[in-house]
């Protein structure tokens, strides 16, 4: 008992000192109490737990007694300086808020989970090149599929997709409603069960199995009413009649912007012959324990037996399998983490900037801190003060940057159909970006708290300090040298911004600098499919077609009307080999390097689309069916197919019927035309001839239009056309051509429409930063600088002094920055058209701009050290 | 609200089953010193208990110093029922009964 009563003693010494008497009393009556039934070693153990009892109080008082003086002291000190809290929340804003912002967009884009079960398990199966880089989405051929499916085990599930879009009459205005044929196991990679009825399955494969169709929820709702009594019923798509079998859950839109899944079959014909057409996508779903690499081996020894087996069509193949979200976004995602990068450069410079107002604070606080030194404050509890008051600023300015965030978000959100960024319109503010910011404003509060504290903790040399505080004394060389280099980072990290928003400044004015070879303005599109059941022969078609035209052109705003199978802008892509020339067949080889994209045309798309044929003529009425097939060349191709000599009146054949059942593509030339970017200014060129419509008549094609004065106001004159003609046509993609420019650069526009706006930001707020060290330069050396005044020095001088500090600031920011940016711009490469990393251009403008700035910055802090006034600066001693 | 933690629900359990002064408390949960005394605090800090010294008298008569006992208040008990009502959907099926 005795050492029972030693321990609670020692053990009381950690309690909190007003209650360590009522605590002490406690323990001793307790020890006392059980004395009587437990054994001493039992009591001793016990007495050892009065240690964490007393240790626990004085924590658990010490905890929320600092906390709530911190608090109030850190809120006390806050509304004294109201401007300081407003630039600083402000500022802070800015940053978090944008950085949320990016941050939603790339996690809704590039990192969450797609809404499928175990998403990590599906895959993409690409049918690449042998050699050379891996690329997403390489499309495979029938064949091709159905041997990868039979040879593989890797799969517990694979599919074939062919996404496009169908149209669909007999229920109100006809609508093209976007549509994918898919293989049995498709709702089985997915791993998505149907909400009404059932999915598309193995059964469905079979040729002459009956025509179904499943419906997306989105559809469903839009046009069916809700009402689940619909399964059963008939669609006409397409001008065929299909039964609803079953609706999907909402959310499930794959391949994105899916509406419609119709049954995939492969004849047997089709499966013999069609090895070298390339148009399904493949996904897959993994075994569970089958890892990736494991999978890539296996596919890439199956593709290798194809290629032993069918050298004509498969010798160079290769296969690549990536995750599915990797394949539906891989192309934007380099994009998105530099912008992601980017903005995190602006929460630092945000971090270091009010790092450095809370060091300039923290010289005018000097006294203070050193007064409650004196009292008694311990370093650690005058730091704790200091981070309390940060932690206070950030989350202010975490709570303002999200309301920024949310605001943006949704503006990204809304941005989608320009811009080709998939999923991006489910950009929001969810527990993610939450938990993000709150990282961030925490990670904020620390940067740019803890220098500040740990500056003003660290001398705590009070007489020293009270005196500075007083103004007697100027302040310390070192603070200044910290403040100093606080800023040159600031500007290092603004210049790696500003080259990063020079170089895309640069690309982009490059990139709509680029002529493509049309005339955009005032030229009006849309699309028309024409079923196969109705308009089922070439004479159905091309009549038809013409009669549309001809119709269209009666309107006295049209001043021209062409069709194209192919229209330029859209990621449109045909490409054929040529297999004869002037009758010569060509070796495989040969065919193959002649490959050429095809575009069917009527005889005005030239004049509509303002493009150049240069020599010989375009297509004429009589060039039609049953006449001898003719063809436009374009430039490309008439040095790809002739690269010698002329290629007028030269013949060739295309290594296609373009499904027209009898004559292979191809004719002698008649014309050639110049080149068009057909995939936007930083496509490629690619050979391109041109057929007649009226002698290859294809069933899909655009209209367009070129209007005399406004193209918007000839689509619904056209739209009435189009019902009158056939109502089962629906029009859609009603586009003009200069929305389709404006599109082919939308992405580098967002891009660098946001790295310019960060770069300002950072610009700005680097200016801010050499401003404030100047003026507090100024204002504590005015003793210093009335002294030389005094003593004959001009104020020429003086000015003279405060300009080339802020210019030596900036150079040292700039020799830093520049350093910085040769390192980083490497990863903006590859979004950078026709300008490299290391441009000289953007290097100089980026110095001698910030230069300016600098100087600029320096202009008030220079005017007010020059109206220093000698006497009253001495007076004020 | 925070639901209670295991500790503070068998605490406060033997509180309210009659257990009122920290000794008994611990030789009923079998908990240690350590913890429960830092349970107790914590329940009397948070409302859910409140604690006062026994009857001088009455410990005089027994020969020995009076000790501080622990009642459970009403929002003690809520939290208590709310916790316990939660533990119990935790137990296997065909378990889910009143734990002794």
């Amino acid at each position: 008992v005795t050492s029972c009563d030693h321990l609670l003693r020692l053990a009381a010494a950690l309690a909190p000192h007003d209650i360590r008497g009522s605590w002490l009393r406690e323990w001793r009556a307790e020890i006392a109490y059980a004395q009587r039934r437990q054994d001493d070693a039992t009591l001793v153990v016990r007495c050892l737990g009065a240690f964490v009892h007393a240790a626990w109080l004085r924590w658990d008082r010490w905890r929320i007694e600092m906390l709530v003086q911190d608090l109030k002291y850190a809120l006390r000190t806050l509304t004294r300086k109201p401007g300081f809290a407003a630039v600083t929340i402000l500022t802070l804003a800015v940053g978090i808020g944008a950085n949320a912002a990016i941050f939603s967009a790339v996690r809704a884009v590039v990192f969450r989970p797609l809404p499928f079960p175990q998403p990590g398990q599906i895959v993409q199966i690409s049918s690449t090149k042998a050699q050379g880089p891996q690329y997403y989405g390489g499309a495979a051929s029938p064949p091709d599929y159905t041997d990868w499916r039979t040879n593989s085990a890797s799969f517990s599930e694979m599919a074939a997709i062919s996404a496009g879009s169908i149209p669909w009459s007999g229920h109100g205005p006809a609508e093209q409603v976007p549509s994918a044929n898919v293989t049995g196991g498709f709702f089985n990679v997915l791993g998505v069960a149907p909400m009404y009825g059932r999915a598309i399955g193995y059964e469905d494969d079979a040729m002459g199995a009956p025509d179904v169709v499943v419906v997306s929820h989105e559809l469903w709702t839009r046009r069916l009413g809700s009402d689940p009594s619909v399964i059963g019923r008939t669609m006409m798509l397409d001008g065929i009649t299909r039964r609803i079998v079953g609706i999907m859950p909402a959310g499930l839109s794959y391949p994105l912007g899916t509406e419609l899944w119709i049954p995939l079959r492969f004849s047997s014909d089709v499966l013999a012959t069609q090895r070298g057409a390339h148009y399904l996508d493949v996904i897959a779903r993994l075994r569970p324990d089958v890892a990736r690499d494991a999978a890539q081996a296996e596919m890439s020894t199956v593709v290798r037996q194809l290629a032993a087996t069918y050298p004509r069509t498969n010798g160079n193949k290769g296969v690549a399998i990536f995750g599915l979200r990797e394949a539906m976004v891989g192309n934007v995602r380099p994009a998105l983490l530099v912008l992601l990068g980017a903005v995190g450069f602006v929460m630092l410079i945000v971090c270091v900037n009010v790092a450095s107002l809370g060091l300039t604070r923290a010289v005018g606080r000097s006294r203070e801190l050193a007064v409650r030194a004196a009292l008694g404050a311990g370093r650690s509890r005058l730091i704790n003060a200091m981070l309390v008051e940060s932690v206070v600023l950030a989350a202010a300015g975490g709570v303002a940057g999200l309301l920024l965030a949310n605001w943006a978000a949704q503006g990204l959100a809304a941005l989608d159909s320009t811009l080709g960024i998939p999923m991006l319109d489910e950009t929001r503010v969810d527990r993610a970006v939450l938990l993000f910011t709150a990282l961030v404003s925490l990670s904020a509060a620390l940067l740019f708290g803890t220098v500040p504290a740990w500056h003003a903790a660290s001398r705590l040399d009070v007489v020293q300090r009270i005196r500075e505080g007083a103004g007697t004394l100027t302040a310390g060389k070192e603070r200044q040298r910290l403040r100093a280099g606080l800023i040159v980072l600031e500007t290092a990290l603004a210049v790696v911004l500003l080259v990063g928003a020079g170089l895309m400044m640069r690309s982009f004015l490059r990139m709509t600098g680029v002529d493509l070879g049309i005339d955009t303005a005032r030229v009006q599109t849309f699309s028309v499919s024409l079923p196969e059941t109705k308009y089922s022969t070439p004479e159905s078609r091309a009549l038809s077609v013409d009669t549309l035209l001809t119709r269209l052109s009666a309107n006295p705003d049209v001043e021209a009307v062409g069709a194209v199978a192919g229209l330029p802008l859209t990621r449109f892509s045909h490409g054929y080999t040529t297999s004869t020339l002037d009758g010569r067949t060509l070796s495989d080889a040969e065919q193959d390097a002649r490959t050429v994209q095809v575009r069917v045309v009527t005889p005005q798309y030239f004049q509509v689309l303002g493009i150049p044929v240069v020599r010989g003529r375009t297509f004429a009425e009589a060039d039609r069916l049953g006449s001898a097939t003719v063809a436009v060349v374009d430039e490309r191709a008439a040095a790809v197919l002739w690269p010698q000599g002329d290629a007028l009146g030269h013949r060739f054949e295309l290594g296609t019927r373009l499904g027209q059942n009898g004559r292979r593509a191809g004719g002698e030339v008649i014309g050639i035309a110049r080149p068009v970017h057909e995939l936007g200014p930083a496509g490629p060129l690619r050979p391109t001839v041109y057929l007649a419509h009226a002698q290859f008549p294809v069933d899909f094609i655009t209209v367009t239009m070129k209007a005399r004065a406004d193209e918007a106001a000839l689509v619904e004159p056209a739209r009435t056309v189009l019902a009158d003609f056939d109502p089962d046509l629906p029009m859609f993609r009603v586009r003009s051509m200069e929305q389709l420019a404006a599109g082919a650069v939308a992405q580098p526009r967002l891009y660098f429409t946001l790295i310019l706006l960060f770069a300002g930001a950072a610009m700005l707020l680097a200016a801010i930063g050499i401003y404030g060290v100047l003026m507090h330069a100024v204002s504590q050396r005015t003793r210093e600088i009335g002294i030389r005044l005094a003593l004959g020095a001009s104020r020429h001088e003086v000015v003279t002094g405060v300009v080339c500090h802020a210019a030596l600031l900036a150079s040292a920011g700039l020799g830093l920055g520049v350093l910085f940016a040769l390192g980083a711009t490497r990863y903006v490469r590859s979004l950078l058209f026709q300008i490299q990393p290391t441009d000289a251009v953007t290097y100089v403008s980026v110095a001698a701009g910030l230069l300016l700035v600098a100087v600029i910055a320096s202009y008030l802090p220079a005017r007010r050290a020059s109206c220093i006034d000698p006497a009253t600066a001495l007076r004020n001693e | 609200v925070r639901r209670l933690s295991v500790t503070s629900v068998s605490v406060l359990r033997a509180i309210a089953d009659g257990f009122e002064y920290g000794f008994d408390v611990i030789d009923r949960t079998g908990l240690p010193s350590g913890t429960v005394y830092p349970a107790l605090s914590r329940l009397e800090r948070d409302g859910y208990a409140r604690s006062a010294w026994e009857d001088e008298q009455r410990a005089f008569r027994e020969g020995r110093p009076a000790r501080r006992y622990y009642r459970i208040t009403a929002p003690g008990t809520r939290a208590l029922d709310d916790a316990l009502r939660y533990y119990r959907t935790l137990l296997p099926l065909g378990r889910r009964q009143e734990p002794s």
